[in-house]
């Protein structure tokens, strides 16, 4: 039987590589260990939190989602004397967060928008 | 072809006279050679348990899809990688074609048009644009193969090179007739319905046209692969160049036009690949030829050189949009699946090796 420890010569791309059969074998392990190692670091991790800020009206409770999904829209917050005109991904509420389009993408805070009534 | 029980039984046969060692050495054998498959199968289900609708005809649909999207690309690398090559400007070619046929097939009333003065966007103009863009791929292509194939550069450096200056060319491109390097958007309805119109639905999930493309363009290879003079030379070319030459095979020819088809294979691939994103931005295929080289890889086309089938390269895209499709739905963040990614090419590089050595 062949001696697996042993290095031996590849050709193609791999001509100048001298490697034995044991060494791929940890090479090969050890790249699936990777994978799954990496993959357990990330679920373990709960997902995406998206908090909002709901700038002076009633509190709204931060939710967490997965990365790609669309927001679950949350109960809209009230304010005495405002109407509520949706969510902002920024404090001075220039760039709207579109319900069908945008998805979550990482770890985010929403503003709240409101108008004068 | 053997039939497939007699082989089993000739298999458990020999099984039974191995003593201890060899059958401990038959198992890791087996598992080590199918690792990927291993895993892939442990997603699938891990995936299917956490996310029940991972096994629902849509998310079927959805990986069909992707696989059709993909394949081409595969397609067009797997020869170079025959003939011991690769090439590492796939992905920013397919970006520069997805570019030029976005820009050729925008509304004719749209705001932000980069060009004004363009025919009226028809089945004639789309199909004439698909030329041009697939035309540009196989120039890039011929580029690289003449400098591999005439100065015996190695493609790894020569489509570096490519790779950057098509990113350069990007760039310039996206700059334009005042474009600024803005996303080209706004693709006319004709051009998404050829490309991206319902061919049939799965459940409620629509298959788009370009999977139909896609098994024109598979039927296609496996015909230019198997059956053409070409195909045989590309072979034998990949496992043994100096006793091609020999034997009266044209390497230089036979080189360039590996890497001109794979170009034009590119080209194609950038020409839906702006339908399926929506828009076309300077980003648009980067490290796309990654996820190609792993597919063909695990597909079993070795980087040894001489060996490799259509058929594995659709097996190997295949596995590899299975395992993104299980990631992404358990929730895996993108700059994780990049280290998976990273993985799943060593992984497949050392199996590649082995099943060289173990074999010899």
């Amino acid at each position: 039987m062949e001696d697996r420890s042993q290095k031996r010569e590849l050709k193609g791309i791999y001509r100048n590589v001298k490697i034995s059969v044991r060494a791929l074998d940890m090479m090969i392990l050890g790249s699936i260990a990777l994978i799954l190692l990496v993959l357990a670091l990330e679920l373990r991790s709960p997902g995406l939190t998206v908090s909002f800020d709901s700038k002076g009206g009633t509190d709204v409770a931060a939710v967490t989602q997965q990365y790609g999904e669309l927001l679950q829209e949350p109960e809209p917050p009230t304010r005495e004397g405002y109407r509520f005109t949706g969510w902002y991904t920024d404090r001075s509420c220039d760039d709207a967060w579109d319900l069908e389009l945008d998805t979550v993408r990482g770890n985010l805070t929403l503003y709240a928008g409101w108008e004068e009534k | 072809m053997t039939n497939p029980v007699d082989k089993l039984q000739r298999t458990a046969a020999e099984y039974k006279l191995m003593d201890a060692k060899d059958k401990r050495r038959y198992w890791t054998d087996g598992i080590l050679n199918n690792a990927l498959y291993i895993l892939m199968a442990i997603f699938v289900v891990y995936t299917a348990i956490q996310k029940p609708n991972f096994l629902s005809l849509g998310s079927l649909a959805n990986l069909l899809t992707q696989v059709a999207a993909y394949l081409p690309m595969a397609l067009g690398i797997g020869g170079c990688i025959v003939l011991t090559g690769t090439d590492l400007s796939a992905g920013r070619v397919a970006g520069l074609t997805a570019a030029v046929a976005g820009v050729l097939l925008q509304k004719s009333d749209f705001a932000n048009k980069m060009f004004t003065n363009l025919p009226q966007v028809t089945v004639g103009w789309i199909l004439a644009s698909m030329l041009i863009v697939v035309l540009i791929g196989a120039v890039i292509g011929l580029v690289n193969g003449f400098f591999v194939a005439k100065f015996s550069l190695h493609p790894f450096i020569v489509t570096l090179s490519t790779q950057l200056i098509t990113y350069g060319i990007i760039l310039w491109f996206f700059g334009l007739n005042g474009n600024n390097g803005q996303p080209i958007s706004g693709l006319s309805r004709e051009y998404k319905d050829f490309v991206g119109g319902e061919l049939f639905r799965m459940g409620n999930t629509p298959i788009p046209m370009y999977a139909l493309y896609a098994v024109v363009l598979t039927v296609l290879m496996w015909f230019i692969w198997n059956k053409t003079t070409f195909g045989k030379n590309m072979f034998a070319v990949g496992s043994n160049a100096e006793a091609a030459r020999v034997s009266g095979v044209n390497v230089f020819m036979t080189t360039v036009l590996v890497h001109t088809l794979a170009g034009a294979m590119y080209g194609y691939s950038g020409f839906i690949e702006g339908v399926r994103s929506g828009s076309v931005a300077a980003s648009t295929g980067l490290n796309a030829e990654c996820d190609a080289i792993a597919a063909c890889v695990i597909g079993g086309v070795s980087f040894v050189g001489g060996t490799g089938k259509i058929s594995g390269i659709i097996l190997g895209v295949l596995v590899l949009r299975i395992i993104f499709v299980a990631l992404t739905m358990l929730g895996v963040d993108s700059s994780s699946l990049y280290i998976i990614k990273g993985a799943i090419i060593l992984c497949a590089c050392s199996l590649d090796m082995r099943k060289y050595l173990v074999k010899k």
